[in-house]
């Protein structure tokens, strides 16, 4: 028998009960439907979470806070020189830098345009062995030289406009070379506070020369600007260097070994954390939730199943003289077979199509309904429309899949009923009804 | 080779009820190609057993058939049914036509299955419905058919694989006199023309119309054979 004239026969079959393939097609729409558009919330979730993730930190990156924890460890949880140099023997640990954030920076000011920044101070060997890459010019080398973040230059609006505009909205200064005015502003320190309690901070400029400007990349980096540690506890007002860190970064050799560096790490009394264990934590929850939201799209599919073995069931019996017919001119158990089994195949592949055109239909919905929401909230709170992609996304394999798995189980749906209906004896299925 | 069919020591036993039934005592029978053969007797003495088992819808309990060289006791069910397809013709007596296809589709049925291309196969059915005059029905659904029509569809199809034997069981038996020996000289012309033929009927007259050799049963074993009106 040619497949054409098959195919043929199963659709002319099927135009003879259009309502009862409709109404079954239907269960397995709703099964595609519900998986589809769960897995597309998943994919979608973990896409908008692992972008956003991004901002966290490069992912070989471990970021270390002080403990504060009672560890028994000499340090007691301090970033001290000692236990950074201790970080650096553990294995698989290819840099450590300590970090400095300079809390008195007010903003900075270039000729009469302002920006506010965060400005770090760092130690410039460790931040070359990061592998932070250099746009243009070089690195800082005395203490009044700054690197800046690849976006820096872009943050600048002029006067006073400069807490009003967008992003958008602002120039992109050729900075290189170029002075850039600090204002800090010095708070009384404690001993001061104590004999004047009304004392006030004091605000004091101080000019650094922009000697580099890094490439840019999808961290915090980019809105930062790098001077010498020395610097920066010379802004932060503290005569001499403390004796600890508030944040050190330590940077793995590969991902596949940040875990088991930040475990030793935290086992020494600090917090971390990295984008690593982040992303393992989160995985973990889309797991689950996937996992619940494909057993209902399974639960879903096996009544539709059941609804497909029923349909062909029922329209089986009621073709029996027909099927006795067929053997009797010479149709083969398995030519009989693939006739029911093409029709509940053609069931669940219009169910799939049909489930798939709704899910598409449904998720273009749900995206415009989830942005708009964003839209409204980031509106009402004067913040900036964050950039969010769909959080339903439907890539073309799970199209490909969503059709593939409907007719599969048609197919499989209709395996017991095809069996039964192949091995009828002809003589009693002619002498049905 | 001029035996059509050969039927040696052919049992049938059903099991009713776990007590053996015998339908089929022994029955040979021997069908030339060119011939119509009618199996005769009361009802319920095996004629249609015997047909059935000749076409390959029914197996023997023991004994030979042998149709076209080979024999059915060997084949397995896809073999039974390449055999049904290539080398029988099977008429009712209710026709059994699918009611939702047209004369046309009904008679194209065996090529579907046999895979034949679509133009060789409209063309060879609409050939066989023009030699039972039914050229001008092509498009026609059963329920648009008289009871003789549509027998008439029914011995296209039978014929349309150009089989080694045609079996006819009871081919009058839902028609009127009058449409029933329409039916018998279709037959009969058919014949004339090479068709070999094994029908059933428990009517003398219908054995007497056709009939080179009218086969009489009783109780599953041939009781006499005479040579018929025809000959
Ligand atoms: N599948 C079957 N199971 C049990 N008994 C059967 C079956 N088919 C036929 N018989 C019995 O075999 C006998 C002969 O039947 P059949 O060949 O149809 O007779 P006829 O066609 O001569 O009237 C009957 O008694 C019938 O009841
Ligand atoms: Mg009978």
């Amino acid at each position: 028998m040619r497949f054409r004239d098959l195919a043929f026969l199963v659709v002319s079959n099927l135009r003879r009960m259009k309502l009862r393939l409709a109404l079954t097609s239907l269960g397995v729409v709703i099964g595609t439907s519900a998986i589809v558009l769960m897995v597309s919330l998943g994919i979608g979730l973990q896409a908008n979470l692992t972008t956003s993730l991004g901002d966290l930190g490069a992912a070989t990156h471990i970021t270390v806070m002080p403990g504060g924890m009672e560890t028994g460890m000499p340090d007691e949880g301090q970033l001290t020189d000692a236990a950074l140099e201790r970080f650096e023997t553990i294995e698989h640990v290819e840099a450590v830098m300590p970090m400095t954030y300079v809390m008195s920076a007010q903003g900075a000011r270039y000729k009469r345009y302002e920006s506010y920044m965060n400005i770090m101070g760092v130690p410039m060997d460790a931040f070359e062995a990061f592998g932070y890459e250099l746009e243009s010019g070089r690195l800082p080398r005395t203490d009044s030289e700054v690197l800046l973040g690849a976006a820096v230059p872009t943050s600048f609006a002029a006067g006073d406009s400069a807490t009003q505009a967008g992003p958008s909205g602002r120039l992109k200064l050729d900075l290189l070379g170029k002075r850039l005015d600090l204002t800090l502003m010095m708070w009384p320190s404690e001993e001061e506070m104590q004999k004047d309690p009304m004392a006030q901070g004091t605000e004091r400029k101080q000019r650094l020369t922009v000697v580099g400007i890094l490439a840019p990349t999808d961290m915090q980096t980019d809105q930062t600007a790098y001077v010498t540690l020395d610097a920066a506890h010379a802004m932060n007002g503290a005569t001499r260097r403390t004796t600890a860190y508030e944040n050190v970064v330590v940077k793995a050799d590969s991902t596949r070994n940040v875990t088991a560096i930040e475990d030793e790490i935290s086992g020494q009394g600090f917090f971390t954390f990295s984008s690593q264990s982040m992303l393992k934590e989160l995985n973990t929850v889309f797991l689950i939730i996937q996992g619940v939201l494909g057993a209902l799209g399974a639960i879903a599919m096996l009544v539709a199943a059941l609804g497909i073995a029923n349909t062909m069931t029922m329209s089986i019996y009621e073709r029996t003289r027909e099927i006795g017919i067929m053997k009797a001119v010479g149709a083969s158990n398995r030519q009989i077979k693939r006739v029911f089994l093409g029709e509940a195949a053609i069931i669940g592949v219009l169910g799939g199509i049909g489930g798939l055109t709704f899910s598409w239909a449904g998720a273009a919905l749900a995206n415009l309904f989830v942005q708009s929401l964003i839209a409204s909230q980031a509106g009402s709170s004067g913040g900036v429309m964050p950039e969010t992609s769909a959080f339903f996304q439907i890539p073309v394999w799970l199209a490909l899949f969503a059709i593939v798995f409907a007719s599969g189980i048609g197919l499989l749906a209709g395996v017991l009923p095809a069996v039964r209906a192949a091995n009828l004896d002809p003589l009693t299925a002619l002498r049905h009804e | 080779m001029t035996t059509a069919v050969q039927v040696t020591g052919l049992t049938r036993q059903y099991v009713m009820g776990g007590e053996p039934l015998e339908v089929l005592r022994g029955v040979d029978l021997s069908i030339a190609y060119g011939e119509i053969v009618c199996v005769m007797g009361p009802s319920g003495s095996g004629k249609s057993t015997l047909l059935n088992i000749v076409g390959g819808l029914d197996r023997p309990t023991s004994g030979s058939v042998v149709v076209a060289g080979s024999d059915l006791a060997r084949m397995d069910d896809e073999q039974l049914a390449v055999y049904r397809r290539r080398q029988v013709g099977f008429v009712f007596q209710s026709f059994n036509l699918i009611g939702t296809m047209t004369a046309r589709r009904n008679v194209e049925l065996p090529l579907l299955f046999s895979g034949e291309p679509e133009d060789q196969r409209t063309a060879r059915a609409a050939a066989a419905l023009q030699a039972v005059g039914l050229g001008h029905r092509l498009d026609h659904k059963p329920t648009e058919l008289s009871g003789g029509e549509q027998q008439r569809v029914a011995i296209a199809r039978a014929s349309v694989n150009e089989p080694a034997i045609m079996l006819a069981d009871e081919p009058t038996g839902n028609l009127d006199t009058h449409t029933g020996q329409e039916i018998l000289s279709l037959i009969t012309s058919m014949n004339a023309e090479g068709r070999t033929f094994l029908i059933t009927t428990h009517d003398r007259a219908v054995a007497k119309a056709v009939a080179h050799r009218i086969v009489t049963i009783v109780d599953g074993a041939i009781a006499r054979i005479e040579q018929g009106g025809t000959l």
